[in-house]
C-alpha cells in the first residue's frame, strides 16, 4: 500500500489544500520563478526547507521513517497547487521519485538514515535512472556495477536527471552481474561528474558521468527484483504526480486565457463575446475537466496499491491525458492572447514552457498510450 | 390498470442487490434478438417487452410508486440505466414515460393526470414529441405552429418535423405559439394532442441509414380541446424546460459508443490492424477518449447520487461522448476498407460487424438534444461566464 486511503488520509486534504493555497499566495510568486530560471542553483533551499516544515516532503514517506505516510491523492494536492504558481523546487523529482524508490528499497539502515532527512529537507536526493532519450524501461541500463570490496564500482552515464541542480545525493540504477542494483551515491563521490542541460522552463536536466565511482555495501539500497520494483513504482508514481502538476499548470493557464477573453476589447467588444473564441475556450475547458476527472480516478486506483500492471495502466492514463490537455491549453493560450502571448514578459509563455517540460519528462503522451495499449491487452501491441 | 402489487421500496435495497436483481431480470426476460439493436426500436418490436415491464411494475423507473412507477432515486436510476446499456436493452418508444408523464405529474390538472398517466403507463398511449419545426431547430423558441383559442378548442395550424417514431405514436405533445411576448420564449403553450384528430397528416422521412424513424407532422385546422393545455396559457416554455438535466447525463453516457468500440477492436484484431503502429495509435487514443470520458461521466453520476442537481456543465459530457462516438465510427468505416461502405452485417475473418449503421447513427448525435454548437454556447455563457 502506498498510503492510507481511509478517512484519516482524507482528513489531511482540506488542511493540505489550505496550506498550499496560503503558500502560493504568500510564499512564492512569478517574480521569484523568473529570477531563478536559467541559474545554476535553479531553486531555493530556503523554499525547500519551508516545504519540509509544512510536511509536504514527507507525504509519501512512511511514518516510521519520519514522514506522514499519506497517499498520492494528498501529494497530488500539493503538486497541483504548487504547479499553478510554477514553483521551481523539485517536489516530484525528490519527494515522489526519489522518496518512492527509497521507501521501496530493502536496505533498512539506509532508509532509517536517509528517509527522515529527506522528509526534513536535510538531504535532497535525485533519482538517476534513465540513460537514453525516449527509453523509459527502468531495466534498460548500460551503467555497470562491478563488485569492489563488498560494494560496487560504477561506470556509465545517467541522463535527464530532474532536480539535480542542488541535489546532495543520487539514487543510481546500475546493472550488476546478479541483476539491477539501486545505489545511494553522495553528490561529492569521487569519479562522479555532473553537467546541467538547460530546459525550456528555466530548470535543468543533469547528466551524471560515473568513472570508477565507488559505492560501499552500506550504499546498496536494493538489488534484483526489489530494485526493479522500486524503480517501476517510483516511475509510475512520478507519472501520476507529474500529471497533477500538469493539471495545475493547465488550470492556471486557462484561467489567464479566460480573464483575457473577458477583458480584451477589439471591434468595440470583449473578444470573449465572439463565438469562434467561445467555442475554443469551451473545448479547452472540456479537456481540462477530462484530465482532472482521469487524474482523480487514477489517484484513487493507485492509492489502493494495485499490482504492477494495473498501477502502470493508471499512471499512463493520467500522464497521457494530462500531457495532451496541458499541451493544448498552454499552446492555445498563446494564440488567444495574440502578440502579447509571444512576449517573454507576459506569463502565458512560462506556463507553456513548464507544460513542455512536464510533457516530455517521464514519457510523452503517445509513449504512455502505447504502454497502456500493451497493458490492457497483451494482443494489442 | 397497473397490476395492483405495491412495488417494493427499491431504494431501501443495497446497490449490489438492486443491480443483481435488475441484471437477472434483463438476462432472463429480454428478447435476445433485440439486444444491441443499432436503430431506434419500433413499437411492434418492443410491445411485448413493454408488457413484461409493465406487469412487473418496471416500465416507469422514474415515476412515483403511487403512479405505478419504481420511484428510483438518482443512484438506483443510474444503476437501472447502466444495466440496460450493459445488456443491450433497447429503449422502447418511451417518451411518455421519460418526458410527458413527469410533466403531466408536475404541471397537469387532476383530470389530465387521471386520464393520461395510467394509459401512458400501460402502453395504450404512445407519445411522440412535437417541438422542432422547419424553421425552429436549435432556435426552438422561434417556433411558429399556431394555436388559436376558439371557444373551448384550440385550432392548431402549422408543422412539426424530426418527430421521432411519430408513426408508432398515438399522441403527440406539442409546443405551439398562442401569443406574442416581449421575448420569443413567451407566448408558447404546451398541448396534448390525439394523433387521430382530424387534420393531422404524417409524412415519414427516410434518414441516412435508410430507416423511416422520424416524421413530418402537418396540422391543418386541428381542433384540440382546451382541457388539453398543460400548465398556464403562454407559459409552455417553463413546462418544456423542466425536463433537462438528467436527460443530458444519460445522453452523454460513455456506453452509447460501446458497440462501435467493441466492433472496432474485434475487426481490427481479426484483420491484424493493431500491428500497424499508425492504426494502433489512433485506436488507443480513441479507446482512452472513451474511457477517460467515462471518468468524467462518473463524476456527474456521483453528483446525482449525492442528490445534487446537475448544472449546465453536464453539457460537456454530451459534446465529448458524441464527438468521440463519431470519430470512433469514422475509424470503423476506415477499418472496414471496401467492406466498410457495403451495407449490412459482414463476416470479417469470423467477426460480425455492421460498419455503416453505427457510422450513420453517430451523425445526428451531435445535432439532436441540442447540437454541439448550442451546447458550447451554453457552456461558454453559463460555465465560463464569457460575455454574450
Amino acid at each position: 500500500m502506498t498510503g492510507d486511503p481511509s478517512s484519516t488520509a482524507a482528513e489531511h486534504r482540506g488542511p493540505l489544500r489550505a496550506s498550499v493555497a496560503d503558500y502560493v499566495a504568500r510564499g512564492t510568486d512569478l517574480a521569484r520563478v523568473r529570477r531563478l530560471r536559467g541559474t545554476s542553483t535553479e531553486y531555493e533551499r530556503t523554499a525547500w526547507q519551508k516545504m519540509a516544515e509544512l510536511g509536504w516532503l514527507g507525504i509519501l514517506v512512511p511514518e516510521r521513517y519520519g514522514g506522514l505516510g499519506l497517499g498520492l491523492a494528498e501529494m497530488a494536492i500539493v503538486a497541483r497547487g504548487l504547479a499553478r504558481a510554477l514553483v521551481p523546487e523539485p517536489l516530484t523529482a525528490t519527494a515522489v521519485l526519489a522518496a518512492t524508490a527509497l521507501a521501496a528499497a530493502e536496505n533498512e539502515p539506509l532508509k532509517r538514515e536517509q528517509l527522515p532527512r529527506l522528509a526534513a529537507g536535510d538531504v535532497l536526493p535525485a533519482l538517476a535512472w534513465q540513460e537514453e532519450a525516449g527509453e523509459l524501461d527502468p531495466a534498460a541500463i548500460e551503467t555497470r556495477a562491478t563488485p569492489f570490496e563488498g560494494g560496487f564500482k560504477l561506470n556509465g552515464v545517467k541522463r535527464f536527471i530532474a532536480g539535480a541542480a542542488q541535489a546532495d545525493a543520487f539514487i543510481v540504477s546500475a546493472r550488476a552481474a546478479g541483476g539491477v542494483v539501486l545505489l545511494w551515491l553522495p553528490r561529492d563521490a569521487a569519479g562522479a561528474q555532473l553537467e546541467l542541460e538547460p530546459l525550456a522552463d528555466g530548470r535543468s536536466f543533469a547528466t551524471l558521468r560515473l568513472d570508477d565511482t565507488l559505492v560501499p555495501r552500506s550504499g546498496v539500497a536494493a538489488s534484483g527484483a526489489a530494485a526493479l520494483e522500486a524503480l517501476g513504482r517510483a516511475f509510475d508514481h512520478g507519472c501520476a504526480i507529474a500529471g497533477a502538476e500538469l493539471a495545475g499548470v493547465m488550470e492556471r493557464s486557462l484561467e489567464m486565457s479566460l480573464d483575457y477573453l473577458k477583458t480584451r476589447v477589439q471591434f468595440g467588444k470583449p473578444i470573449g463575446s465572439f463565438q469562434a473564441l467561445q467555442h475554443r475556450a469551451v473545448d479547452l475547458h472540456i479537456h481540462q475537466e477530462l484530465a482532472s476527472a482521469v487524474l482523480e480516478e487514477a489517484l484513487g486506483v493507485l492509492d489502493r496499491g494495485p499490482a504492477a500492471p494495473a498501477r502502470a495502466a493508471a499512471a499512463s492514463r493520467v500522464k497521457a491525458r494530462c500531457a495532451d490537455a496541458a499541451a493544448r491549453i498552454t499552446r492555445e493560450a498563446i494564440q488567444l492572447h495574440g502578440a502579447i502571448g509571444f512576449t517573454d514578459e507576459f506569463d502565458a509563455g512560462l506556463y507553456l514552457k513548464r507544460a513542455l517540460v512536464l510533457t516530455a519528462w517521464l514519457g510523452s503522451a503517445s509513449w504512455h498510450r502505447r504502454r497502456y495499449a500493451r497493458l490492457v491487452s497483451g494482443a494489442l501491441a | 390498470m397497473n397490476p395492483s402489487i405495491a412495488s417494493p421500496d427499491y431504494n431501501a435495497m443495497s446497490d449490489e442487490d438492486f443491480r443483481r436483481e435488475v441484471r437477472a431480470f434483463f438476462e432472463r426476460e429480454y428478447p435476445p434478438r433485440l439486444r444491441y439493436i443499432l436503430h431506434r426500436a419500433r413499437w411492434h418490436d418492443m410491445k411485448d417487452w413493454w408488457r413484461k415491464l409493465y406487469e412487473k411494475g418496471w416500465i416507469a423507473p422514474n415515476w412515483p410508486r403511487e403512479r405505478g412507477g419504481m420511484a428510483l432515486d438518482a443512484g438506483k436510476m443510474v444503476i437501472y440505466l447502466e444495466e440496460m446499456e450493459r445488456h443491450g436493452v433497447a429503449r422502447p418508444p418511451d417518451q411518455g414515460i421519460t418526458q410527458v408523464g413527469p410533466l403531466i405529474m408536475r404541471f397537469g390538472t387532476r383530470e389530465q393526470q387521471e386520464h393520461y398517466l395510467p394509459r401512458t403507463l400501460s402502453g395504450e398511449y404512445i407519445w411522440c414529441q412535437g417541438y422542432s419545426e422547419p424553421n425552429a431547430g436549435s432556435d426552438l423558441a422561434g417556433l411558429q405552429t399556431a394555436a388559436v383559442l376558439e371557444g373551448e378548442h384550440f385550432v392548431v395550424n402549422g408543422q412539426k418535423i424530426w418527430t421521432s417514431l411519430a408513426d408508432d405514436a398515438t399522441h403527440i405533445y406539442l409546443l405551439v405559439r398562442t401569443g406574442k411576448g416581449a421575448k420569443k420564449q413567451q407566448g408558447i403553450s404546451f398541448l396534448l394532442v390525439d394523433l387521430k384528430t382530424p387534420g393531422i397528416t404524417l409524412r415519414p422521412i427516410r434518414n441516412l441509414a435508410g430507416h423511416e424513424e422520424f416524421c413530418q407532422v402537418f396540422f391543418d385546422d386541428v381542433r384540440v380541446p382546451r382541457a388539453n393545455l398543460v400548465g398556464e396559457l403562454d407559459d409552455g416554455w417553463t413546462v418544456a424546460k423542466a425536463l433537462l438535466g438528467f436527460e443530458r447525463l444519460s445522453i452523454g453516457s460513455p456506453r452509447r459508443p460501446a458497440y462501435a468500440l467493441n466492433r472496432l477492436e474485434a475487426v481490427a484484431r481479426a484483420k491484424g490492424l493493431l500491428e500497424d503502429p499508425g492504426f494502433l495509435d489512433r485506436f488507443i487514443a480513441l479507446k482512452l477518449d472513451i474511457e477517460d470520458g467515462a471518468a468524467l461521466y462518473g463524476r456527474f453520476v456521483e453528483q446525482v447520487k449525492r442528490g445534487e442537481p446537475l448544472g449546465p456543465d453536464v453539457s460537456m459530457l454530451k459534446i465529448w461522448t458524441m464527438e468521440t462516438w463519431q470519430r470512433l465510427t469514422d475509424l470503423l468505416i476506415e477499418a472496414g476498407a471496401e467492406q466498410g461502405v457495403v451495407a449490412g452485417v459482414h463476416d470479417v475473418a469470423g467477426v460480425e460487424a455492421d460498419f455503416l449503421t453505427p457510422f450513420y447513427y453517430a451523425r445526428p448525435a451531435t445535432i439532436y438534444g441540442g447540437s454541439s454548437e448550442i451546447q458550447r454556447n451554453i457552456l461558454a455563457k453559463t460555465v465560463l461566464k464569457l460575455p454574450g
